[in-house]
């Protein structure tokens, strides 16, 4: 950048620690708009991200949901994929050796029907060279068992928690829903069965009609509206767990910009994940990381941390 | 990979309505045009809404390419708030475009390729009718009536046999487009048959029943097909379609350019 007006500005330090997960920048993708880190190698740096969280793995590979899957709707995304994936042993064999050999921070979202399916899951992860962290997903709104039921009774997100952090050596992060009355008990829940951070929000579920064939457009009928429409109602909730909690906070819904990702990031977030904008473009989550460091450059902000508004 | 995709703000040098509702863009992208294959397509939305709505760039089939002038060709419709919104950039404006993606038509060396089109199902298939030029090869190109026949001409710049047909007669062979196909593998001798293969893009009605009438001939039939798209690159998986075996193909990455007995036709 040329606009370094004054000789003492200098490059901020953009290393954040998730627990004892050390990044070297808060801007992750989020899972479900990445794939693999191999569908993107043409197009993104992976190296310059600060992690990315993978496609979630079930320990069974699945097949997904009928289509349509997608629909577009005014600034916003709906879709019910399903959570198609290759499953945990496929991961492990075809998919993981890219990233390890890549040197790619890796965040393994996984997913499952029981505490005892998340707790297999952990143990064959566990220990595995090449996987950073796990996120666990309790909050996918498009299966119809599992996922979402435990992430909306405190007591079900306990459980899987302890479950997870007793299967495995690994940091983990629980990535919460916003299809709750109150997210702050979902997140205090977590925190107290030893989830090193929380992510959030994942897609609000929503549900559109074809008019004209006078039925629901997703072939699974509801579905997870991500994008910018989703980003005001993700902030708040960031706002109000980064003052509930005091693991960190990973802020995820609608980041398009480095503006956006910001505001997160100024709600109390360590880090944020960056999801329908790669789809979009992805170019998106580099220039969204030169965006952030600019604005602290012009700003004079030395940390991450330091980006954070107070109480 | 195959071929570098290039993600790019890509200059419009030409938007023309063509029909009523029906728009050929052409943009300068050289390394688009000269890495591209027939049958692969773009994601490509204008370059000036600021990233929020229309949210998702539209996959577009590529058209036409021009390498010398590093042109690259889209021919679409009006359908939606995507399409509208492309359908007013003005020359001289920008478009993001992210491309070339998907598998594009595979054409064998030692076969004869007939082309089968219906409607805007023509946007795919004159790339390929330019990439087969000198070669022996057939075109069908069809619509409803005469007024809807679109790229007639650029279709006969390539040199290839064309056959045309209108459902109400008012142009070329009164018919469909899968009649004059039927007649014409009809008459080939089995020997002929399995040197022929069917390429095709329209409408899903008429790609079935191209399929059907292939498959009890014993003809080698690939497919283009559409659906809606969000990241067309593989990362989503949004653009499922049923597979024969069960499982589902992704349009972006398994296709758009299929061989129609991998599919399960509904």
């Amino acid at each position: 950048m040329t606009n370094h007006t004054e000789k003492e500005k200098k490059e901020p330090d953009l290393q954040i620690k998730l627990g004892r997960l050390i990044l070297q920048n808060p801007v992750l993708l989020a899972s479900g708009t990445c794939g693999y880190g191999k569908e993107l190698e043409d197009l993104i740096d992976l190296k310059k991200i600060g992690a990315i969280v993978v496609k979630g793995i079930s320990l069974e590979p699945r097949k997904g949901n009928p289509p349509p899957r997608i629909h577009e709707t005014p600034c916003g995304l709906l879709n019910a994929i399903g959570l198609e994936n290759v499953g945990l042993e496929a991961f492990k064999s075809q998919k993981l050796p890219w990233l390890r050999e890549h040197k790619i921070k890796t965040i393994v979202n996984i997913l499952g029907n029981s505490v005892t399916e998340y707790q297999k899951m952990a143990e064959g992860l566990s220990g595995l060279e090449g996987v950073d962290a796990i996120e666990v997903n309790i909050s996918c709104p498009n299966v119809k068992e599992g996922g979402v039921a435990f992430g909306t009774d405190p007591r079900a997100a306990n459980e899987v928690t302890r479950a997870v952090k007793k299967a495995c050596d690994l940091p983990v992060i629980v990535k919460l829903s916003p299809n709750v009355t109150d997210i702050c008990e979902i997140a205090r829940a977590v925190e107290d069965a030893g989830a090193d951070g929380v992510s959030l929000i994942n897609t609000i579920l929503g549900m559109a009609i074809d008019i004209e064939r006078r039925r629901p457009v997703l072939g699974n009928v509801f579905g997870g509206l991500s994008g910018p429409a989703i980003r005001p109602v993700a902030v708040r909730m960031v706002w109000q767990v980064a003052r509930t909690v005091r693991i960190p906070v990973i802020g995820i819904g609608g980041i398009s910009n480095f503006r956006d990702a910001l505001e997160f990031l100024m709600a109390g977030a360590s880090a944020v994940q960056v999801g329908t904008a790669t789809l979009v473009d992805p170019g998106a989550p580099e220039e969204i990381l030169t965006g952030i460091v600019d604005f602290m450059v012009r700003n004079n902000y030395s940390s991450i941390g330091e980006l954070k508004i107070g109480d | 990979m195959e071929n570098k995709r290039i993600n790019k703000q890509a200059k419009i040098v030409g938007n023309v309505e063509i029909r009523p509702g029906i728009f050929v863009m052409t943009i300068l992208c050289p390394e688009i045009s000269t890495s591209s294959s027939a049958g692969q397509f773009c994601m490509i939305r204008p370059g000036n809404i600021q990233g929020l709505d229309p949210l998702l760039r539209r996959p577009l089939s590529i058209h036409f390419t021009d390498q010398e002038k590093g042109h690259v060709q889209f021919l679409y419709r009006v359908v939606g708030r995507g399409t509208r919104a492309l359908s007013r950039q003005l020359e001289g404006e920008f478009v993001e475009v992210l491309g070339p993606l998907g598998r594009g038509f595979q054409v064998e060396e030692d076969e004869i390729p007939i082309l089968v089109g219906g409607g805007l199902g023509v946007a795919p298939l004159l790339f390929l009718a330019r990439q087969l030029m000198g070669r022996r090869a057939i075109a069908i190109l069809g619509a409803i009536t005469k007024s809807q026949l679109l790229r007639l001409e650029p279709f006969r710049e390539t040199g290839l046999e064309i056959l045309v047909s209108t459902e109400d007669g008012s142009f070329g062979n009164q018919g469909l487009v899968t009649e004059v196909l039927d007649r014409l593998v009809s008459r080939l001798e089995d020997e002929a048959k399995a040197n022929v293969a069917i390429f095709s893009c329209g409408p899903y009605p008429m790609l079935r029943a191209v399929y059907h009438l292939c498959s009890a001939h014993g003809v080698r039939c690939e497919v283009s097909l559409e659906t809606t798209m969000a990241c067309g690159s593989g990362l989503c998986l949004g653009c499922a379609v049923k597979a024969k075996d069960g499982g589902y193909l992704h349009v972006c990455k398994d296709g758009p350019c299929f061989r129609a007995e991998e599919l399960a036709w509904e």
